[in-house]
């Protein structure tokens, strides 16, 4: 695997006047002393204006951290950054009105509302005539096939539903940027699918910028055309998602239920990496053999009474990226 | 939408966009008049809101009645007078959500006040935009329930120009109070829990702001505190107004405590989203 020490990240080499985000050496230290915690250290980072971006990283590497130094809610302690011009910490409401951002965890509808309720408040709020806030919500509620939503109390709304929901609220002033933190984060996998496949649209259409955190690997897959990790608030490796699809997702998954003993699968590519009376789980390199002609064999030489094919959690990619750089 | 071209030039940042108080104003009232809206629609929450409000002033009249007598008077107003003081000192009161200082804590102290924090205009324009319309919405069906029970215990309004003056009154003690209470819940943003500022805000605005007793029934000290308080343009304000007593002057001391208090607000908000920046939510 080729890391970003030995040749240049994707947006080192563009004109920086085409940046729409540009970071470079952020510190970001909470508490003071023997206790102070670096969340962000020597952070560098650069996206261009109409990129996808996946920012990944382990729990605590300073993903939200990023996002809120980005976003201008957290000043940073050391380090200069631009977004689409602005520094975000000095022009925090001036940057807003030109970009969104969406937390998983976090709701920006007025659960008492119905999400139109919300639109109509937040349009005023961002200062939206109504012809354009109306326009705005139809386009926005064919887009995301979420018209009948709109009029239901957001309370009433399921994950799924209200995601949609928080999604067009973001949408709504046609922000230039879109930073979603851990945006799929307790959706089902229909609700899933269907977000990414609306941002990927979104970005196709509009050209707006996404930056996107995840603990989910088929988010980078199938929204980001990059992806960054950082680790311990350091970048540590940035790369197009197919130089890395190449190197490291090529793996999957195939959890096998058994109903009764199984034979040893040798295969080229093929890895048992757990087996019990009713399970076996077989790590497939797709590069060397196809999940199909792995589930010819299994479904020929096993009991099979289940089967899936998944992709490995975050954690053993981003492990494996470390395992690289070390090595 | 046009598409831009991918790795297009960023737009330069344009100048300041020249939000003046004027347009801030403008782009609030879609929100407020939004929140009215919606507590009148809420029939459920509505009705438990008057019902309350009713039994309380119900209450409370018919103990300052029976303090005042047939014919006699306390502290200078009659049995009707105190009547009217007592529905609209409780309106007043009730209009606003009981517990909205914990609610601000709270969404203070978990981080929640971060994604306002996302919006072009002041989260405290915002917020103080929302509740007062809520409230607002609210003090409509007050107002017109509770006038109509106070006429029905005590006779008529004391006069039409003094009504006209305690309804405006009604409404800037509503919007005093609820930017007094952002006031005290921006101690969220050092404090974890304030529950404790909420009880003592609620039972200072219980007597020192007359929504108890008439503040002329405090000894002399206490009653020159009350006075100079802003908790008096809460609810005593509007109430003495609804008694026909008091004049217009009383509407000039609520403006000022409403400047003094939406602008201590902003400060207050300011600085503690400040310490977000820096500490982090």
């Amino acid at each position: 695997m080729v890391l970003p020490a030995e040749r240049p990240r994707p947006a080192d080499d563009v004109d920086p006047a085409t940046l729409a985000i540009r970071a470079t050496g952020l510190v970001k230290r909470f508490g003071s002393g023997p206790h102070a915690v670096d969340a962000v250290r020597d952070l560098s980072v650069s996206v261009r204006q109409g990129e996808r971006v996946a920012y990944i990283g382990p729990n605590g590497a300073g993903k939200s951290t990023s996002i809120k130094i980005l976003t201008g809610i957290l000043r940073p302690t050391q380090g200069t950054a631009t977004v689409l011009g602005f520094v975000p910490w000095q022009d925090r409401r001036r940057l807003a009105a030109r970009t969104g951002t969406l937390f998983g965890q976090r709701s920006q509808l007025w659960f008492e509302l119905t999400p139109r309720q919300s639109f109509r408040m937040l349009a005023a709020i961002y200062g939206l005539d109504r012809a354009r806030e109306q326009r705005r919500v139809a386009e926005l509620g064919e887009l995301l096939d979420a018209a009948d939503l709109f009029d239901a109390p957001v309370r009433t709304l399921s994950l799924g539903q209200r995601m949609r929901c928080e999604l067009a609220a973001c949408l709504l002033h046609e922000p230039e940027i879109l930073f979603l933190d851990e945006p799929t984060i307790g959706l089902d996998l229909l609700a899933k699918r269907r977000l990414r496949e609306l941002l990927v649209e979104l970005n196709e259409a509009a050209g707006t910028t996404v930056f996107l955190t995840s603990h989910d690997v088929a988010d980078i897959e199938h929204v980001a055309e990059r992806v960054v990790v950082i680790d311990h608030g350091r970048v540590v490796y940035d790369d197009d998602v197919p130089t890395l699809r190449r190197s490291l997702l090529a793996t999957k998954l195939v959890d096998v239920g058994l109903g009764g003993p199984a034979p040893a699968i040798v295969l080229d590519g093929v890895r048992e990496v757990a087996r019990d009376d009713a399970l076996l789980r077989l790590s497939v390199d797709t590069t060397r053999t196809s999940i199909r002609s792995v589930l010819d064999v299994v479904l020929d030489r096993c009991d099979v009474v289940d089967i899936s094919v998944v992709d490995p959690p975050l954690e053993q990619v981003i492990a494996e990226i470390f395992a690289a750089e070390q090595a | 939408m046009s598409a831009p071209a991918r790795g297009a030039a960023v737009p330069v940042a344009p100048p300041a966009p020249g939000l003046t108080p004027l347009l801030v104003l403008r782009r609030l009232a879609v929100p407020a008049a939004t929140a009215s809206r919606r507590v009148l629609a809420d029939r459920g929450g509505l009705v438990t809101s008057v019902v309350f409000f009713l039994l309380v002033s119900v209450v409370l009249s018919a103990l300052w009645r029976a303090a005042a007598g047939p014919s006699g008077t306390v502290v200078g107003y009659t049995a009707a007078e105190l009547t009217w003081y007592a529905f609209a000192a409780e309106a007043a009161v009730c209009t606003i959500d009981l517990r909205l200082i914990e609610r601000i804590g709270e969404d203070i102290s978990s981080g929640s006040v971060a994604v306002e924090m996302l919006r072009p205009l002041p989260v405290v324009a915002v917020r103080l935009a929302v509740e007062s319309g809520r409230a607002l919405g609210r003090l409509v069906a007050l107002v017109v329930v509770g006038s109509g029970a106070a006429w029905l215990l005590a006779g008529p309004p004391p006069d039409a120009l003094h009504g006209l003056l305690a309804l405006v009154s009604l409404a800037l003690g509503v919007v005093v109070n609820v930017a007094a209470q952002h006031v005290v819940a921006s101690a969220a943003f050092r404090l974890r829990d304030v529950r404790a500022t909420w009880f003592l805000y609620q039972k200072t605005v219980f007597i020192l702001g007359g929504m108890l007793l008439p503040l002329e029934v405090l000894p002399g000290a206490l009653r020159t505190l009350a006075l100079w308080c802003p908790f008096m343009a809460m609810a005593y304000a509007p109430a003495r107004l609804a008694t026909g007593q008091g004049t217009a002057l009383l509407l000039l001391v609520q403006a000022g405590w409403l400047v003094v208090l939406v602008a201590a607000a902003a400060f207050v908000f300011a600085r503690g989203q400040r310490r977000l920046e820096v500490v982090g939510g």
